[in-house]
């Protein structure tokens, strides 16, 4: 149950995570997006096996969305989404 | 790590591959065989004696299909070779392929049936032949194995030199499979995790797009996608015809730019039209990263761009390896090879893996219909995967050779289904030891078979045909591999008894009477 939170909610977590690290970086993320892909990839298997720590389901849930909530706001206060080359 | 931090990673390693381990199985057996998957094609016709191996005319063949079919100027892939292949769109999109041999001296297009053995091969490795959702599918369970390889690191970390001696044979037979497992996963830990992560990134790639693009990037990401992964935008027709330059002259323009440049294929679009665009798609030797695009003008063969090693953006440089290292297809017949092997050692991964979560089931809650189950499913699938793509190269020469060589398609692929139903209901019924002894044994067996059949049907001089010599050799050595795993399985029953889930209960006593006399 837990790898199966982790599936479903690290995916988006991953990505916006990834994102993040995309605006902080002083590079076009245009440039390096296959890597940003990879990334994502290695970070989703990596947020699977950190799902299953907590000690119940419940708390497993509760801190993903929490994270993906937290990684949304914070991902709107950069300019990524929709910005100009 | 605390003991209960470490005993959660177990479980998880352990429910993770057991989620994922069958449907990997499947890939990396028929990942195996792909990797000699050019030959696969050459060994999966009947064998022509008198082919001389040459180059076949790659322009005639664009010609005879521009003929018949005007559509498919729009966009085509030309893949050269003996008997070349032109790959299409029709009307609907849908993809279309004809071989120069499917035409005849008057140019009319003549189809004759063909054996879809490697690609069947190739699309159980990928998505195990599933429509629609396999390619999604496996593009999860890629990302479950990664998630269960970061935990078996978490696991064997701390004690990495000792395991890679571990291969002892004291204690009962979980132990044994474990040492196994956990050998044959540090051996092979690099290959697992570049699969882990190419295998995910290309099955998945739909789906992080599809969320990337929604809640970090916006619509932009589609555009900068075509950026990153293609060679040269798509062109639009202009509705002007020109002549163009033909295929000769976009080799020798290719090869003008990279001399070193083997081409494996030719991608043209809008051909016939003004803005026409040619890519001259092919790897240049010595590089890992080695796939190389010259794009040319489709009218005058100018240069419009070239990506190679050493030369080309960074998204191109960081997508070339993502293919080369999951096709192992940058060294030669030696890292195919490796490559082989590392698939098959693979297999025996996730074999051991699902024997060990039953067992370990079993250890700690007493025998259990779950376990019981997953043992032999288990079985069942690996054996049948096995053994029905065994039977499907029987079922490709025995109907090839037969008056009903049109239905060799549908027989390939009847014959794996009808097989791995059948040995899966086998597994579900006959005792667990027993159905691994006859099962590892009818494996060996169809494998050592099938090179003699071949051989039996087209004559044992086709042997020396270096395609269908390596395809054989290939069968033979999973022979030899399988033969390998029945030794190992024997004396490891010689010196210790199987675990408990291997052997049927003894019937329970019918009555008190019965209980009295025992």
């Amino acid at each position: 149950m837990r790898a199966l939170l982790g599936t479903v909610l690290g995916l988006p977590l991953a990505l916006m995570l990834c994102g993040l690290l995309a605006a902080i970086l002083p590079v076009d993320w245009r440039q390096w997006l296959v890597l940003y892909l990879l990334l994502s990839v290695v970070l989703w298997s990596a947020l699977i096996t950190l799902a299953a720590l907590p000690a119940s389901h419940w708390r497993t849930a509760v801190w993903l969305v929490a994270a993906n909530g937290a990684a949304w706001i914070v991902l709107q206060t950069t300019g990524l989404y929709g910005a100009a080359p | 790590m605390k003991a209960n931090t470490l005993r959660k990673h177990i479980d998880l390693h352990g429910w993770l591959g057991m989620l994922a381990g069958l449907a990997l199985f499947v890939a990396f057996f028929a990942g195996a065989l792909n990797m000699f998957h050019e030959e696969l094609h050459h060994w999966q016709e009947p064998y022509v004696a008198e082919s001389d191996g040459g180059e076949g005319d790659l322009q005639a063949l664009l010609d005879q299909v521009l003929a018949v079919t005007p559509e498919a100027a729009k966009l085509m892939y030309l893949v050269p070779g003996d008997d070349p292949v032109a790959l299409w769109q029709d009307a609907d999109q849908e993809w279309q392929f004809d071989h120069a041999s499917d035409f005849n001296a008057a140019g009319e297009r003549v189809k004759k049936p063909r054996s879809e053995l490697a690609e069947f091969i190739n699309e159980l490795h990928y998505k195990l032949a599933l429509p629609v959702v396999g390619l999604y599918l496996m593009g999860i369970i890629s990302v479950l194995y990664g998630a269960a390889l970061i935990g078996g690191l978490v696991i064997h970390w701390p004690k990495l030199k000792k395991e890679f001696f571990a291969l002892r044979h004291q204690g009962n037979l979980r132990r044994y499979w474990k040492n196994l497992h956990n050998l044959v996963g540090v051996i092979s830990f690099p290959f697992h995790a570049i699969f882990a992560i190419t295998g995910a990134a290309m099955g998945c790639f739909a789906l992080l797009a599809l969320v990337a693009g929604t809640l970090v990037f916006g619509p932009q990401l589609q555009g900068a996608i075509t950026d990153a992964t293609e060679a040269w935008p798509t062109p639009r027709a202009s509705g002007e015809s020109a002549a163009m330059a033909g295929v000769e002259a976009y080799v020798a323009a290719a090869r003008a730019e990279l001399p070193d440049l083997r081409v494996d294929w030719i991608e043209l679009q809008q051909y016939g039209d003004r803005n026409a665009v040619v890519d001259v798609a092919g790897s240049v030797p010595g590089w890992i990263a080695h796939h190389a695009h010259v794009v040319l003008a489709g009218d005058d063969a100018r240069t419009l761009t070239v990506t190679s090693p050493g030369n080309r953006p960074f998204n191109h440089a960081a997508l070339s390896p993502v293919y080369s290292l999951h096709f192992g297809d940058y060294g030669g017949l030696l890292v195919r090879s490796l490559y082989f092997v590392l698939g098959l050692l693979g297999c025996l991964l996730f074999f051991s893996g699902n024997v060990m979560w039953a067992e370990r089931r079993t250890d700690r809650q007493g025998p259990s219909r779950s376990a019981i189950i997953m043992l032999r499913v288990t079985l069942g699938v690996t054996f049948g995967v096995m053994a029905g793509l065994a039977v499907s190269c029987l079922a490709n020469k025995v109907v090839s050779h037969s008056p009903w060589a049109g239905a060799v398609a549908w027989s390939e692929k009847g014959a794996f289904l009808a097989v791995l139903l059948l040995t899966l209901l086998l597994a579900l019924r006959a005792a667990p030891l027993a159905m691994c002894r006859w099962g590892l044994r009818g494996c060996i067996a169809l494998y050592l078979l099938v090179p003699l059949v071949q051989g039996g049907l087209e004559g044992f001089a086709s042997w020396r045909e270096p395609h269908i010599h390596l395809v054989n050799t290939a069968l033979w050595a999973v022979a030899a591999s399988l033969a390998a795993v029945e030794w190992l399985r024997v004396r490891r029953l010689r010196r210790a008894g199987p675990h408990p889930l291997w052997v049927p209960a003894p019937p329970a006593p019918a009555s008190e009477a019965e209980l009295a006399s025992s």
